[in-house]
């Protein structure tokens, strides 16, 4: 057991230490980390269904624009309490998890990698065609934000990308996050085993959109605008997918590591202008080609990550 | 009331009957051995009990309840284990968790381990004999260890019927016998074991009962003496009187470097071993047969031959090493295999698969390599125009030897070529290759589980059983020296 | 009137889209790879073919050449450096092989784009056509290049067919995409087929990326959304049939063309993906796909 709790007490003696930082550095830092804690949170809930139920979701924006749309069109429309807005969005998502988990039960490989694409340009297209409710491609300024604060903001998105990490590794490691790591990995010998592998995946694809949507939700209220661009883009889960692997894949704490790397080393490389898209993005393929461990590996330095 | 019965049970897929009015029951404290040659509906009935397949007609009962139709956890809930031949461990947890997570209720609220459970685990470990290796990872343990958790997670809810695929592939003889105990145990625990093999001799010692089957249907059933000595069962695993035409060694001129050597050849798949210690020997012109039951390590022997896998040990066409040479080449450069899954190109007609075949030769060696084809196997000729994925099974398998001939081999190698086909299709093969060996001087390596066929045509024969040759000499001589083995 | 814009402008498109899905078909049904640089490619080819004639002053069909080979390189590095790779690496386990290659294909996909965008801007650019002027077809005025794009799309599939059916190297490659260890049985490498394979491939994402870029122009932003209508397309025609994807890429064609035309350009896209989803929800092996 204490093996398994090693690189939770790590990550959360990271985010204590995490908590002090805004006494030092500047806003415009400070609203980096912001974001990339919510990406972070993304990640992770994509590790679940990719690392335990084996699903392979390209489509997480489909989720976390649910959320975000949801919770902002709702506030837009009659100002309830950001709270209300933030649960419609959650709950949003995992409506929409529950239609994303149909195919996937049907359908394997590349076909559901597809169904879950199409999801994203599906409601992608509906956005710029409902422009009227959802601003367009312009985007939806929400009249309510949680905080005008740097410092409240940061601490929120931390506060709650320590609490997704923790829910989310703990479910992981727990016996229900066996049970659904056997029915990723061999349906057959689980059902044997007696265990539902459809209600197991089942719920694994509520609790991925469930994280997903209300970290959508409460991006949102960060920003003050739903857009396309950072939230339903294909680019935007290409970038959820590509820091959950670099983080390691099966490891959930890895998203938040993976989703930090980019975010930092694309700020890092700025100064180069359009270069440092392309440095991160080799940088990445590096470690997917020689690390597929991911940092996680590089990190535990254990062999059996892959 | 008796822990699983069966009864009618009756499986098609498609215009295939798998499995066809099978009837049999086991008690608790009772272990009946399921036995039959590869194809003869062993998996499906076992499937069927799991809830895998749904039957297509016919009864399951467990504990006197009727599960035909339902979903397997459901099955195993109600007190089904199974000990699958190939274990899937979670890689990540150690051997205890890998144990407790058998003994898990499937809800959705389980959210910190239990004490109990663990204690249980450490219990059940123990009993099968993991209790030093509880906190090890599974990648780190030797095959027989992978086995034992197994067994473990399949006993861990203490279920009335266990099923067991083929226990002892793999493993030692040493550990087979740890192995035989451990079943043996489940039998004093009073469960209703199932035991599914290729054959009696594994579990003669260990099986109350034995059912055979044979494409799909009971051939047999009783003590296992008593099936072993059954003359359906010895013929279709030995065949009936035989007529053999073996040349002596001493006629092949290649005495002191045979065209093929295999030398003390090791093969692992993971940590199971596959072959051990294999050494064979085959002269140019000569016609060597490799029985042995599915599993063996046939297939095995075949792909590294061909160079299709890797293997420790030596390997030497006319005594140069074939070590590092890709398996491209080494067919092309004449060891070329009819391999026992087909591999043909489906969509493509028979002309275009011979033509495959030949894209070595040249235009007139083509044609004149087509009509000797054509009149060793003249069914070929009519279905020229025809998709090789919509001939019959036994004109496939035609297709699949005549494809490696026409590569103009020095060596052929035919896997299995008999396997799920009708006796009268065999026939017709069997004497293609009598017309193959009267008047062509190829060298033939053969690997077959039905002997009836295989020995007829050999000139000297090779036992494969568990990985190791355990028997080598003229196909006269088998029946009485070697028969025993194989039922 | 309308009807006839509708067939001849549709037509067109189609045919383009049945090109670039061709090859992204062919690399997996043979190699069984989704190459997810696809769109990067071809926008490599069209920025190559732009760069050929507006910074070198190279004629209109030397810049597509150019083009061209610059796509052939990157397909053959795509190749070389990633998939090959992955697919030798002991590393990975064989069943998350998969998820590897497609990883490691989109980041280099992105790579290429942000490469693209760093040297010759985001901006979007239209390669210098080889045929100039407009006809007139049946009362509409059809500009020439459009034409001639449809044609060429049509020579390339017609000569990839009989290159597949009628040459010796085809039929190894169709014999690789149906059994590839039936192929190394015979005595053929199976490296030397994969590599024939990622060269006639990036001539035909280099040939569709030219043409796109004459046609339609292309930016560094097209690579995304072209990588995802070639895997839509390929899907909706079954996974490995080349005939699924031609005719796929025609409905699909068609169907957005219509839309544009009857309703609205900004709906353009969703009868397309409502139809992919009804697919894969009542026949999830696509229109001609056999697994």
């Amino acid at each position: 057991m204490a093996r398994a709790f090693g690189p939770l007490l790590i990550a959360l003696v990271v985010a204590f230490c995490l908590a002090f930082l805004p006494l030092w550095v500047s806003g415009y830092i400070l609203g980096l980390l912001t974001t990339a804690y919510y990406f972070g949170v993304f990640s992770m809930a994509w590790d679940l269904l990719f690392g335990f139920a084996n699903e392979v979701n390209f489509g997480p924006t489909f989720l976390i624009g649910l959320g975000a749309y949801t919770a902002g069109i709702l506030d837009s429309l009659y100002q309830p309490p950001i709270a209300v807005c933030v649960a419609a969005g959650a709950l949003a998502a995992v409506l929409g998890g529950v239609v994303l988990a149909l195919p996937a039960l049907r359908v394997r490989g590349p076909y559901f990698g597809l169904t879950t694409l199409v999801a994203v340009l599906i409601l992608q297209n509906f956005i710029v065609v409902f422009a009227d409710l959802t601003g367009g491609e312009i985007g939806l300024t929400v009249p309510d934000v949680i905080s005008v604060s740097d410092k409240v903001n940061y601490w929120i998105a931390l506060g709650f990308m320590s609490f997704s990490g923790l829910v989310l590794y703990g479910l992981s490691r727990s016996p229900v996050g066996l049970i659904l790591q056997a029915s990723g990995q061999d349906a057959v010998q689980a059902g044997a085993l007696g265990f539902n592998v459809v209600k197991h995946k089942l719920a694994s694809f509520i609790v991925s959109a469930f994280f997903s949507g209300l970290a959508g939700a409460l991006m949102v209220f960060y920003l003050g605008v739903a857009s396309v661009g950072t939230f339903v883009d294909i680019a935007v889960g290409v970038q959820v997918i590509v820091g959950a692997v670099l983080g390691g894949r099966r490891t959930i704490l890895g998203g938040a590591l993976g989703a930090i790397f980019l975010i930092g080393a694309g700020e890092l490389l700025r100064p180069l202008g359009d270069l440092s898209n392309f440095i991160v993005s080799a940088v990445a393929l590096v470690v997917v080609l020689v690390f597929p461990g991911g940092l996680m590996g590089l990190l535990g330095g254990s062999r059996e990550a892959a | 009331m008796k822990a699983l019965e069966i009864e009618g049970l009756t499986k098609r897929f498609g215009g295939l009957t798998a499995a066809r009015d099978i009837s049999f029951s086991v008690e608790g404290g009772e272990i009946l051995g399921l036995i039959g040659p590869n194809g003869s509906g062993k998996s499906t009935v076992m499937k069927s009990i799991l809830g895998v397949e749904r039957p297509t007609s016919g009864s399951v009962r467990i504990k006197g309840v009727e599960v035909a139709g339902w979903p397997p956890h459901k099955i195993a809930r109600l007190g089904v284990g199974m000990v699958f031949q190939h274990s899937r461990p979670l890689h990540r947890q150690t051997v205890l968790e890998n144990i407790a997570l058998a003994l898990t209720p499937d809800s959705l609220w389980r959210l910190l381990p239990d004490p109990a459970t663990m204690a249980k685990a450490r219990a059940i470990a123990e009993r099968v004999g993991l209790s030093g290796v509880l906190d090890r990872k599974p990648a780190t343990l030797p095959f027989a260890d992978l086995r034992r958790i197994e067994l473990a997670k399949a006993i861990a809810r203490d279920p009335a019927v266990v099923l067991v695929d083929e226990p002892f592939a793999g493993l030692t003889a040493r550990e087979t016998g740890a192995f035989s105990e451990l079943i043996a145990e489940m039998r004093h625990d009073g469960r209703a074991v199932l035991i599914v093999d290729h054959n009696v001799k594994s579990m003669a010692s260990l099986a109350d009962r034995v059912f055979a089957m044979y494409v799909g249907e009971r051939i047999a059933e009783g003590p296992p003496q008593a099936v072993m000595n059954d003359e359906t069962v010895r013929r279709v695993y030995l065949g009936g009187a035989l007529t053999t035409a073996s040349r002596p060694e001493s006629a092949f001129k290649d005495a002191a470097t045979p065209f093929l050597e295999v030398e003390g050849v090791d093969v692992f798949y993971d940590r199971a071993q596959a072959l051990e210690k294999v050494s064979l020997h085959v002269h140019q012109g000569e016609f060597v047969a490799v029985v042995g039951l599915n599993g063996a390590g046939k297939t095995t022997l075949f792909n590294a031959i061909s160079g299709l896998i890797p293997y420790r040990g030596v390997i030497r066409r006319e005594g140069r090493s074939l070590a590092g040479v890709s398996p491209a080449s080494i067919a092309a450069g004449g060891i070329v295999q009819a391999p026992e899954g087909r591999d043909l190109f489906t969509d493509m007609t028979v002309a275009e698969n011979l033509d495959m075949g030949a894209l070595r030769l040249k235009a007139g060696e083509r044609t004149e390599r087509l009509d000797w084809l054509f009149d060793l196997f003249p069914r070929l000729k009519e279905r020229l125009r025809q998709t090789a994925g919509t001939l019959s099974g036994g004109e496939q398998q035609m297709l699949t030897i005549a494809r490696a001939l026409m590569t103009k081999p020095d060596l052929i190698i035919l896997d299995e070529p008999t396997l799920g086909l009708a006796p009268i299709v065999m026939e017709q093969i069997s004497k293609a290759l009598e017309r193959l060996r009267q008047t062509t001087d190829i060298t033939v390596l053969l690997g077959e589980q039905n002997v009836t066929f295989a020995l007829p045509h050999a000139d000297r024969v090779y036992v494969l059983e568990h990985a190791r040759i355990v028997w080598e000499g003229p196909p006269g001589r088998f029946a009485e020296e070697a028969g025993g083995r194989y039922i | 009137m309308l009807g006839w814009q509708i067939l001849i402008d549709g037509f067109a498109i189609s045919s383009l889209y049945a090109l670039g899905a061709t090859g992204f078909t062919l690399i997996f049904g043979v190699t069984g790879v989704l190459n997810l640089s696809h769109g990067g490619l071809m926008v490599a080819a069209a920025v190559g073919a732009w760069a050929a004639g507006s910074y070198w002053g190279f004629g209109a069909l030397a810049s597509a050449a150019v083009g061209v080979g610059a796509c052939l390189i990157l397909a053959l590095a795509t190749y070389g450096l990633i998939v090959r790779r992955l697919q030798l690496t002991t590393k990975i386990r064989e069943e998350e092989k998969e998820i590897f290659i497609l990883t490691a294909t989109l980041l280099w996909g992105i790579m290429i784009q942000e490469a693209i965008a760093y040297l010759f801007t985001n901006n979007a650019k239209t390669v210098l056509p080889i045929v100039e002027g407009v006809v007139e077809l049946a009362g509409v005025r059809t500009p020439k290049n459009e034409l001639f794009t449809a044609l060429i799309c049509w020579i390339a599939i017609a000569g990839l067919w009989l290159a597949v059916n009628r040459s010796r190297v085809g039929k190894i490659l169709l014999a690789a995409s149906m059994n590839p260890r039936g192929v190394t049985l015979l005595g053929v490498e199976l490296s030397r087929v994969y590599l024939a394979v990622w060269v006639i491939y990036g001539a035909l994402a280099g040939v569709a990326g030219v043409l796109l870029g004459m046609f339609l122009g292309v930016s560094s932003y097209s690579a995304g959304p072209l990588t995802a209508s070639a895997f839509s397309i390929v899907v909706l025609g079954g996974l490995g049939s080349v005939s699924g994807s031609l005719i796929a890429a025609y409905v699909v064609g068609y169907l957005e063309t219509l839309t544009a035309y009857l309703i609205s350009p900004a709906y353009r896209e969703i009868p397309a993906l409502l139809l992919l989803v009804i697919v894969m929800y009542v026949r999830p092996r696509g229109l001609l796909g056999r697994r």
